[in-house]
């Protein structure tokens, strides 16, 4: 059952507190680490994140830690390269190879910590906005902010219909791997062309049946306000001012700190 | 009888070759539960896309309550209002996020004010027994509970008419049953149901009406019985006979059984076998009783009190309410369909039997139980269990319980 990020945003320990409070949370932690000039406060928010995630909103760690290795192996890859290539300060590390010699200098690493840790405290955030909010409730918020209307109900729909389109690639798939098709690499490429091009055309086909759907129900334009999301309690906001004051403060205080 | 739909030599072609329909002239009753059966491709899905102007007929004419359709928007907002369609695939019909904006999706449509939305929608999702599902998004929903929402964001615009496309295929047997219990329920409070199915053991014992249709025409219409009736008509539409009446014609066949016409369900069944070895069989069996409770008036505690007095071998709880009363008292249900005729063919075998039901189902259960009787010439006692006006009970209760009128102990209907 679980195994979309969506379905855990629905079963959280957090499902019902203020969206808006949980995305303020969230964006201003990312806001934070892209900011910060060292990496001590991205690595501060991407523990007490991961905290939250895992101890509040009770998503279970091991689930937590496998969806963290996705941007953890990312962010290593450009790291090593950063390392690399930037130069200046004091060499640090140095071999040879094929004649040509490769190192990492001072500032070159303190970069790659800097990204990695950047990295990893956004992702964190972002996890437990994707978490802990279903995207219904990010719509709302989205209408609060003003989006226009049309863009919010274009959404909303094409979110729906992402679950229908899953099973239906997912349920293709079956259908052709039961049938070899994705024996060797042409074979493979061949079915998932295939599986494009039918998912395109059924995908067109729903378009239609859902307009059929929505003219029965006497479509007029309208798809409906929002159901009123949970308010925030005081002491919600509280936490969260604490947290994000305390965060910005490292973020200061730190701006001088270097690692290496 | 009034007439509240009627189709007048309807015809339709998608594309230019094909035609789906050819010349359909039929005229459907208000309050009649209805089944259209047929192979595929017949135009089932076709004809009920006509009765609510999805489609527009290439010739010929729909007549809604007597008035012919027209096909510009405020014509088509209100038959579209006033005559429901449920999809067959619920995807295609709850494309909303969440449950409760897929059902207020007509309400606010039809440009009600916020709070009318919210009561409609709220009521609709209580009659359909998911009140609380409001946030769900509908991919975190089963089968049966996607049918549901899809009912109640019908049910949510106040039709007269609700229209069917198969709606227990991809249903697991209880979940269909307990749909096609809960399409009892709305017809009971005066709706008119049309659906169409290729189950015909389904057709047969659900409908009022059935109308037999095959490549785009109206080959047969009907009672059950006289459609189901002509084999030769029904292999012709490449459907096969109801298990009750295919084994009513061999018994028949065999001189096992005399009868005029086939039995439309199992009590019926019952009862013509059981008259045909009554003259080797003399003793007559000591008929039960059926109770039936009203569980609108009584709380929780009310309920099991009452309960508590009956002594019945089985209970069956009929309607979206008196189920989730009989979960929530953990009552354990024996029926949870076709209640009516399992409690009579219990009382026949001499069972005391108990249906937990609400609002007009209670009357219409004793009519139903009461015409049985009068057909059969078995006195079957029913009993209608009201509210008990009993002295413990505090009187915070009994406050609440008096605005709900209710002196009655026990009103003995038989």
């Amino acid at each position: 059952m679980h195994d979309l990020l969506d379905d855990y945003a629905h079963s959280n320990a957090l499902r019902d507190t203020s969206p808006r409070l949980k995305l303020l949370l969230g964006l201003g932690a990312i806001l934070l680490c892209v900011s910060s000039a060292t990496p001590i406060a991205p690595l501060f928010i991407a523990f007490t994140m991961s905290l939250i995630t895992v101890r509040l909103a009770k998503i279970p760690g091991r689930f937590y830690s496998t969806l963290l290795l996705i941007p953890f192996s990312f962010s290593l890859l450009s790291a090593v390269v950063v390392a690399f290539m930037h130069g200046g300060g004091d060499q640090l590390f140095a071999f040879n190879i094929f004649g040509i010699s490769l190192g990492i200098r001072e500032e070159g690493a303190n970069l790659a910590l800097l990204l990695i840790a950047r990295t990893f405290g956004g992702m964190c955030s972002l996890f437990f906005i994707a978490l802990t909010t279903p995207m219904i409730e990010i719509f709302s918020v989205l209408k609060f902010l003003g989006l226009p209307v049309f863009l919010v109900e274009l959404s909303m729909l094409m979110y729906r219909y992402i679950f229908v389109f899953v099973d239906q690639a997912a349920m293709i798939h079956n259908a052709q791997v039961m049938r070899l098709g994705d024996a060797g690499v042409k074979n493979s490429l061949n079915s998932f062309a295939m599986l494009c091009s039918v998912l395109f055309l059924r995908s067109w086909e729903q378009g239609e049946r859902l307009i059929v759907a929505m003219d029965a129900r006497c479509y007029d334009g309208k798809l409906d306000l929002m159901e009123q999301a949970e308010r925030a309690k005081p002491r919600a906001i509280l936490a969260v001012a604490v947290y994000l004051v305390a965060a910005t403060a490292i973020a200061v205080l730190t701006r001088g700190v270097l690692l290496l | 009888m009034t007439i509240i739909l009627e189709t007048r030599s309807l015809s339709y072609s998608y594309g230019d070759e094909t035609a789906a329909l050819k010349d359909v002239s039929i005229s459907l009753q208000e309050g009649k539960k209805v089944a259209l059966v047929g192979p595929n491709g017949a135009g089932k899905s076709t004809l009920m896309l006509m009765f609510n102007g999805i489609l527009r007929p290439s010739s010929g004419e729909v007549l809604f309550h007597g008035r012919t359709l027209r096909y510009d928007s405020a014509s088509l907002r209100e038959v579209r209002r006033k005559v429901g369609m449920v999809f067959q695939n619920s995807d295609d019909q709850l494309f909303a996020p969440t449950v409760y904006q897929d059902v207020a999706f007509g309400p606010v449509n039809l440009g009600f004010p916020e709070d009318k939305v919210k009561k409609y929608a709220g009521y609709a999702l209580q009659y359909v027994g998911l009140s609380g599902y409001e946030r769900r998004p509908p991919h975190h929903l089963s089968g049966g509970e996607k049918k549901r929402v899809s009912i109640a964001g019908i049910l949510a615009m106040e039709p007269e008419v609700l229209i069917l496309d198969e709606p227990t295929s991809n249903l697991d047997p209880a979940s269909s049953e307990e749909i096609m219990d809960m399409l009892d329920e709305l017809n009971c409070g005066g709706k008119t149901m049309i659906i169409s199915t290729h189950d015909v053991d389904l057709a047969y014992r659900w409908a009022d009406e059935v109308i037999l249709m095959e490549d785009g025409g109206v080959l047969h219409r009907g009672t059950g019985q006289e459609v189901f009736g002509d084999a030769e008509l029904i292999k012709r539409a490449r459907l096969k006979l109801p298990i009750v009446v295919d084994l009513y014609k061999e018994l028949v066949g065999r001189g096992l059984l005399n009868g005029s016409k086939p039995p439309r369900n199992v009590l019926e069944f019952t009862d013509l076998l059981v008259s045909g070895n009554r003259g080797t069989t003399s003793q007559e069996v000591l008929l039960g009783k059926i109770y039936i409770c009203n569980v609108d008036g009584p709380d929780l505690e009310g309920i099991k009190g009452i309960l508590e007095k009956v002594h019945a071998s089985y209970t069956g709880a009929m309607g979206t309410n008196a189920k989730i009363m009989a979960e929530q008292a953990r009552i354990p249900l024996d029926f949870t369909y076709g209640v009516i005729d399992k409690c009579i063919l219990k009382a026949l075998t001499g069972k005391n039997s108990l249906i937990m039901t609400s609002g007009g189902m209670v009357d219409h259960s004793v009519k139903r139980i009461r015409v049985y009787c009068e057909e059969s010439g078995a006195n079957i006692e029913v009993i209608k269990l009201a509210q008990p006006a009993e002295s413990s009970m505090n009187s915070d209760m009994q406050k609440v319980l008096s605005q709900k009128e209710s002196t009655t102990l026990i009103e003995v209907a038989q």
